[in-house]
């Protein structure tokens, strides 16, 4: 804050809290500011250094302080990115057998179809040096495959849901069914902020080069379900106000700010006078972090004094708000000023026809800023602490959706295998984790036997959304089964009833 | 049963009841309420309800279950369960320590040991036992009682040893009232009237003249719209707008007409199994229809099936029982006594509605119907039988010989197709656009077959909004020659024969409408005709129909020759001769009767209601709740925890809503004025508001809430009445200062120490801004508007294919419409609504939460509304004459309600004078400022006063007191 503009505030907010006289003490006070939402979005004001999580949490010493989550929104084929099955060549063209299938339900899609002709991925593979036993990566992630040494590649994800509003309520929200709070919400509410002129929880999105119809994405999966309102993700917009309403209007300069807020201030104290609501003094504290959110916020966003190094690591394209480059590099810098959970949502993966023809467009907008993400994360220490996970919402079908010809094919939505990646955290670097049979269809044993997974108990080598989201948490130092929320006089919590921390995946 | 325990009262206070509870309660063990929850916090979980998964066959729900193995009544040390629950060894202590759940408290023990020691009598959870009328009780100060809740109140009050607060100042007591039943601050005759009227019951009077605006009825329609989850778009995916704003008018008339609840719930449940339903009870069904919807590409029927009905039960069992069925989806209910099988019982009733289980992405998935309002209605009847009477002049005869000679037989026609649909981002754009299989473009486009008949309706051929279609098909005449055709459309049409455009008529209408006739040059053999269909929004259709004359008028003269005598095949071939028949003056003024009714009809929306299928689904028990897991069947029934169907009430909705409110539900009066209760204090008798089952929160004055139920009842289940009762009292006008003693003793106000005290919800606020710039804009009704937005929200959010994907603001008086009724995009609603803790409206929210958050002082700082309202104010307070001072004064008026103090006028006129300085300095920037907003800007005031007095009009309306009910 300038020092004028410091200097005419004409309360401070010791000032405020010594000239309470109403009696309300001061423990009394603050334990009530924070019920009546310091904590969350923004963190305590009554004390800078007030624990705003949840007593109790986190529950052990967390490996990740933080999460960047890069949810690539529609299902990124893993036939065409990670998981390699050269023996399909052969196959081309053939029915999809029934003792692969299994009766595994489909999409309406393509359930009327007469055939499902299997369609081996048009892309080359190469064996990437993962500092391990190495990964087959497609052509279209050259990026990423320099930094898969410190990549967890999970090949054996899977989820319940088959169409994307359901699938995509389920991993953020531990339900297909509307009405539960996200990740980054359970994550705001049970760990608070760690910066307070700043949000907690905030949610990017990117621009999509493809021109092809997008999934949505909307503010039910960074809601906050049940939970207090103020525990949602905050959208960071790449356009007009970073934050909704940040800016002041025209006309308004900010020592007239200043002023109107030190009036608003002073009718404010006049009231906690005469009504000794605690609720009037948060309000003052509120309105304080407002105003400085209002500098906070464009600082965080300007680009500007990054160097060309970066621009060269991220892509030139991080010039340009709003891009996926662009969203990596405002993470890293978030993540810097101690935003706890970021989400970068990039659109258009769900390539139901001309698979080959757009797959590369979609590749190219994120693998670059990926890699870079990681590099920089590195080279800058905080990838120990901070947590990344990339992936989509389920899988792609080994078979095409609609014709298969020798140059193109589509791939319908698959629950039943998928791939996803997490990186530092506390996660083991350079390794892949699961398998799936030679159509990339089940999950496989070590033995190459089918595994039929169940939610209820951990069947090790898959790992189910509810397994994921435990596992998530437990970086974070938050036993999933411990941090819940009563409604409807249930115990509510991310993982419902299920969820197993998958040991094997991490340091 | 008389404590046996000194230490009783010691240990309920540690646990926390003295508070609630207090007096002779105390002394006394109550099962329900002092042990039920212990025993539910720390044992149901595996020996509770939940059968199938009793753990060591042991259940202590019952007290056969708990005495057959654990507990000997009466003889505490004989009692294996307090051995295990107080055993020192963690390898023996109940709750085992890896369940989670946390070992009992040493007062916790000490009640249990109390309550064995009495008999360890059991009795059911309150709730489920119907309330009954409680005794008034006596209280010592009897001159603050003005009704019955105020001796409740008091008699806990004097209880706790806590004296009420005085009563709130008339202005404030007055907002206070205006705010809490209409949802917006007094106007200054409510003022005027309220301060001229010096007789005894000037308040109450007030207070009835609140209850009969129609801003009461917009206010609490609010609240219940939150409850039923209303929304403008289907919820999922794709989020398409869909039409059932008639459902929330309805609700609106319906609470300022006072329709008694009983009637209220069961229109809204069960409107359509009524004999003979009313339009309005019709509408009301739209309550069935709210679920979330979808028709997202892939998805599979028989699972959106599931999903719709578990939503429709789960909200009708939070609305009307306050209890979360929910879990018995899966497994019965660990908690309370609904078992799995009783979930699928109540999911029974919900099944077998006929709407398909995906929405299409229409606007208006069957079934749905027109919904006039009771004015609407009154004139369309009237219309209809002065065109009646009209009718009834012509002789059938008459009529019937001139059909004969004019109607013409069909040709045949081959080859019917259709072409993809293409979409643009408005009917004009539609309308006027091309693709490749218009005749004269390069073609040929794609055609797949098309199943056509002259002369029939094709409905549904396009689905989208803002979207066409082309049709063709080959007519074969057996000579040349001019023929009429006879064109149908909803909406556009352009058409062409072999290759010529020869009709083109941009309209919004139904097929039902007067149908276009087109002349046009035939040749002898084929002919291609090619029709253009465009669809502005909803259903749409066509219907190329021949000769002047089609098969509607076919067969009414088919009919009137097969019964002559009968009055409906008269007026039918009378009809047609008026329509289409020889022109005179009767056949003019009928046409044009008959036209003014089609426009009339044009503009009443349709919405959707619910119709029950002839014959129910079956019904089996889904395994996890999955919708591919069957299990065993089950039938249509009450959970029996709860009552029975009334005698002789059919099994179906209707049996259901029958018994929603009837004496044998022992919850909905009580949820509903719980309910109630929380919009005007804040906070319910019962916390939970969502759940009156046996995890939820006991109430804290039982007695208070039954008489309220009770009451309810007894008053015919009017709601203004009770609203009026709770406003009314004593309880309700205290001032809300909140002292040093009563935050300490009574923190929540939970006993009603002082007046409510708490944020007021967005849409309020929103309102409040709009109300002190005099933009409020108070027409009832209709569809959403919309307000400014930011930019890209809607578009950055959603599939570009969705009908709600282009923001279009709404200008003008639209926009300064009452909040209720905006627009409301379930997948993005109104932003500054959100950041106001409005509920997203995807599930059933009876109870928001209250934030304060810096987000909020943004919205209130810059939203382009808030600054336009303070603008609009500033202007209103300068073309009133007066001083400074005086203008101050209206502002706090306008916004508070009240005067300004000195002190107040002091630092205000201080900051005045500054911004006054500072932008006649700078004139550029006052007039950067006053730019917000569409309203005219005001003329002759100097923008440099408008400037400073619009920031003193924002400063006030961010001040916590215009927030806050107080």
């Amino acid at each position: 804050m300038e020092p004028l503009l410091e200097a005419e505030m004409n309360m401070t907010r010791r000032e405020l809290f010594g000239r309470t006289t109403l009696g309300v003490g001061t423990a009394a006070l603050s334990r009530l500011l924070a019920l009546g939402g310091m904590g969350a979005v923004l963190g305590s004001t009554a004390d800078a250094q007030a624990q705003t999580g949840l007593r109790g949490l986190p529950h052990f010493a967390p490996k990740a302080k933080r999460v960047i989550y890069l949810f690539m929104s529609g299902g990124p084929s893993q036939l065409d990115l990670w998981d390699y099955k050269p023996k399909l060549r052969e196959h081309f063209n053939e029915d999809l057998p029934e003792l692969i299938r299994r009766g595994q339900r489909i999409t309406t899609m393509t359930s009327g179809q007469a055939r499902f002709p299997i369609a081996p991925s048009k892309f080359k593979f190469e064996k990437a040096d993962n500092k391990g036993d190495g990964v087959w990566i497609s052509e279209l992630l050259p990026h990423t495959s320099k930094v898969v040494g410190e990549l967890c590649v999970m090949r054996s994800m899977w989820t319940e849901a088959i169409n994307h509003d359901p699938a995509t309520t389920f991993i953020q929200t531990g339900s297909p069914l509307p009405g539960r709070p996200s990740m980054g919400a359970w994550v705001s509410y049970g760990l608070g902020s760690m910066n307070e002129n700043l949000p907690t929880y905030v949610v990017l999105h990117s621009k999509v080069s493809s021109d092809k119809p997008n999934q949505p994405v909307y503010p039910r999966l960074w809601g906050t379900g049940f939970l207090p309102s103020e525990y949602q993700g905050v959208s960071l917009r790449s356009t007009g106000d970073p934050v909704l309403y940040l800016r002041d209007p025209e006309g308004l300069d900010r020592s007239t700010r200043r002023a109107m807020l030190n009036d608003v201030a002073a009718l404010n104290h006049q009231s906690l006078q005469a009504f000794g609501d605690p609720e009037i003094a948060a309000r003052i504290a509120q309105y304080e972090l407002a105003f400085k959110l209002q500098a906070s916020v464009p600082d965080l966003v300007d680009l500007t004094k990054e160097s060309a190094e970066t621009f060269d690591l991220y892509g030139h394209e991080a010039h340009e708000p709003g891009t996926f480059a662009a969203n990596c590099l405002l993470a890293r810098r978030m993540v810097q000023r101690g935003v706890r959970f970021i989400q970068i949502f990039h659109r258009g993966w769900d390539l139901h026809s001309n698979l080959v023809g757009d797959l590369p467009s979609q590749t190219k907008d994120v693998d670059q800023a990926c890699a870079a993400l990681i590099t920089d994360l590195k080279r800058t220490g905080l990838l120990d602490e901070t947590l990344v996970v990339w992936g989509g919402e389920f899988g792609r079908t080994v078979y095409s959706q609609g014709t298969l010809s020798q140059d193109n094919y589509g791939r319908d939505h698959h629950p039943r295998a998928f791939t996803m990646w997490m990186a530092g955290g506390g996660v083991k670097p350079g390794i892949v984790y699961g398998n799936t049979d030679d159509y990339g269809y089940n999950i496989v044993d070590s033995d190459g036997q089918i595994i039929d997974p169940s939610v209820d108990t951990f069947t090790p080598g898959a790992v189910h959304i509810h397994d994921l989201q435990a596992t998530i948490l437990n970086q974070l130092g938050i036993d999933h089964t411990k941090l819940i929320y009563r409604y409807q006089g249930r115990d509510f919590r991310l993982t419902d009833v299920h969820g197993h921390v998958v040991r094997d995946l991490l340091k | 049963m008389k404590l046996p325990n000194p230490l009783l009262p010691i240990c309920l206070a540690i646990l926390g009841y003295s508070s609630l509870t207090g007096g002779d309660q105390a002394t006394e063990i109550n099962f329900s309420r002092d042990i039920r929850p212990i025993l539910s916090e720390h044992c149901f979980k595996c020996h509770g309800p939940d059968v199938a998964a009793a753990a060591g066959n042991l259940r202590l729900d019952s007290f056969a279950g708990a005495t057959a193995r654990v507990i000997v009544p009466g003889k505490p040390n004989a009692s294996i369960l307090l051995n295990r629950v107080g055993a020192v060894d963690p390898a023996m202590r109940m709750p085992p320590s890896n369940s989670g759940m946390k070992p009992l408290k040493p007062a916790q023990i000490s009640l249990l040991r109390a309550w064995i020691g009495s008999g360890a009598k059991y009795s059911a959870h309150w709730a489920f036992i119907p309330p009954t009328a409680p005794k008034i009780p006596s209280v010592k100060d009897k001159s603050w009682v003005k009704n019955p809740i105020d001796a409740f109140v008091l008699a806990k009050l004097e209880q706790g040893g806590l004296k009420p607060e005085p009563q709130a100042d008339l202005d404030t007591l007055a907002l206070r009232a205006a705010q809490t039943l209409t949802g917006l601050p007094p106007t200054r005759a409510q003022m005027a009237t309220l301060h001229r009227d010096t007789k005894p019951g000037a308040y109450e009077r007030f207070v009835d003249e609140l209850l009969a605006t129609p801003a009461y009825g917009e206010h609490e329609a609010r609240y219940w719209m939150d409850a039923v989850r209303y929304g403008d778009t289907h919820g999922l995916q794709l989020d398409n707008e869909r039409t059932i704003y008639p459902y929330r008018d309805w609700v609106i008339r319906a609470f300022n007409a006072d329709l008694p609840f009983d009637q209220f719930v069961k229109w809204q449940v069960a409107g359509d199994l009524l004999t003979n339903p009313t339009t309005e009870q019709m509408i009301a069904t739209g309550y069935v229809r709210m679920n979330l919807t979808t028709n997202e590409g892939g998805a599979i029927a028989e699972e959106f099936l599931a999903r719709n009905t578990f939503d429709r039960v789960d909200t009708t069992s939070t609305v009307m029982l306050g209890l979360t069925v929910g879990c018995a989806k899966c497994h019965d209910h660990k908690y309370d006594p609904i078992r799995q099988r009783d979930y699928y019982g109540l999911y029974a009733y919900f099944n077998s509605t006929q709407d398909d289980p995906l929405d299409g992405n229409i606007a208006l998935p069957q079934p749905v119907m027109p919904a006039p309002n009771p004015d609407q209605e009154q004139r369309l009847r009237r219309m209809r039988s002065q065109e009646l009477s009209l009718l009834r002049t012509v002789d059938p005869r008459e009529a019937a010989e001139w059909l004969e000679a004019n109607v013409t037989p069909v040709p045949t026609s081959r080859d019917w197709q259709i072409s993809p649909v293409y979409s643009a981002k408005s009917f004009d754009e539609a309308f006027d656009q091309s693709a490749p299989e218009e005749p004269g473009k390069p073609g040929p486009g794609h055609w797949t077959p098309l199943q056509y008949e002259l002369g029939k309706d094709a409905p549904n051929l396009i689905r989208k909004d803002n979207a066409y279609v082309y049709v063709k098909g080959t007519i074969s005449l057996s000579r040349s020659g001019p023929q009429i055709l006879r064109i149908g459309s909803d909406d556009g049409i352009r058409l062409w024969l072999n290759g010529k455009l020869i009709h083109s008529h941009k309209i919004g209408r139904g097929l039902d409408a007067p149908k276009d006739l087109v002349t046009a040059e035939f040749k002898a053999g084929d002919n291609e005709i090619v029709a253009k269909v465009v669809n502005g929004i909803s259903i749409d259709g066509l219907n190329i129909g021949f000769g002047p004359l089609g098969v509607t008028e076919a067969k009414a003269l088919a009919r009137y020759r097969k019964s002559p005598d009968d009055l409906g095949a008269q007026d039918a071939v009378r009809e047609v001769f008026l329509n289409l028949g020889p022109d005179s003056a009767k056949a003019r003024a009928y046409r044009a009767s008959a036209q003014q009714r089609a426009q009339f009809e044009a503009a009443i929306p349709m919405t959707l209601i619910a119709k029950e299928m002839t014959k129910p689904r079956p019904t089996f028990i889904l395994k996890r709740g999955q919708y591919d897991q069957l299990g065993p069947s089950v039938v249509r029934h009450i959970p029996s925890a709860l009552g029975n169907l009334p005698a002789g009430a059919a099994n179906n909705r209707l049996g259901l809503a029958n018994w929603l409110v009837s004496r044998s539900n022992p919850l909905v009066t009580r949820v509903f004025v719980n309910r109630i209760w929380q919009q005007h204090f804040g906070v319910g008798i019962v916390k939970t508001v969502e759940d009156f089952g046996s995890q939820g929160e006991w109430p804290a004055n039982q007695a208070l809430l039954d008489y309220l139920a009770t009451q309810f009842v007894a008053n015919g289940w009017s709601v203004k009445k009770l609203n009026r009762m709770l406003v009314t009292s004593a309880a309700f006008r205290q001032s809300s200062r909140i002292t040093a003693v009563k935050l300490a003793k009574d923190p929540e106000n939970r006993l009603i120490s002082r007046g409510p005290r708490f944020r007021l919800e967005a849409e309020v606020i929103r309102d409040k801004a709009l109300f002190a710039g005099g933009l409020l804009v108070q027409r009832s009704g209709g569809h959403g508007f919309k307000p400014y937005q930011p930019d890209g929200l809607w578009e950055g959010s959603s599939d570009p294919a969705s009908s709600t994907h282009f923001y279009v603001q709404d200008h003008g008086p639209e926009t300064y419409r009452r909040s209720m009724y905006m627009f409301w995009k379930r997948t993005s609603p109104p932003p500054a609504m959100i950041t106001f803790d409005a509920p997203l409206r995807d599930t059933c929210i009876v109870r928001r939460s209250t934030t304060n958050t810096p987000l909020q002082a943004l919205a209130l700082l810059n939203e382009p509304t808030f600054l336009e309202a303070s603008r609009a104010m500033g202007a209103r307070l300068l073309r009133a004459p007066g001083s400074d001072q005086g203008h101050l004064n209206a502002l706090f008026e306008l916004t508070l309600n009240r005067r300004a103090r000195p002190d107040e006028l002091a630092l205000l006129t201080k900051s005045l004078s500054r911004y006054r300085l500072e932008y006649t300095q700078n004139p550029a920037a006052a007039t950067k400022l006053l730019a917000v907003g569409e309203s005219a800007a005001a003329t002759n005031l100097a923008p440099a006063e408008q400037a400073a007095w619009m920031i003193l009009c924002s400063s006030l309306m961010n001040t916590d007191e215009f927030l806050t009910q107080h």
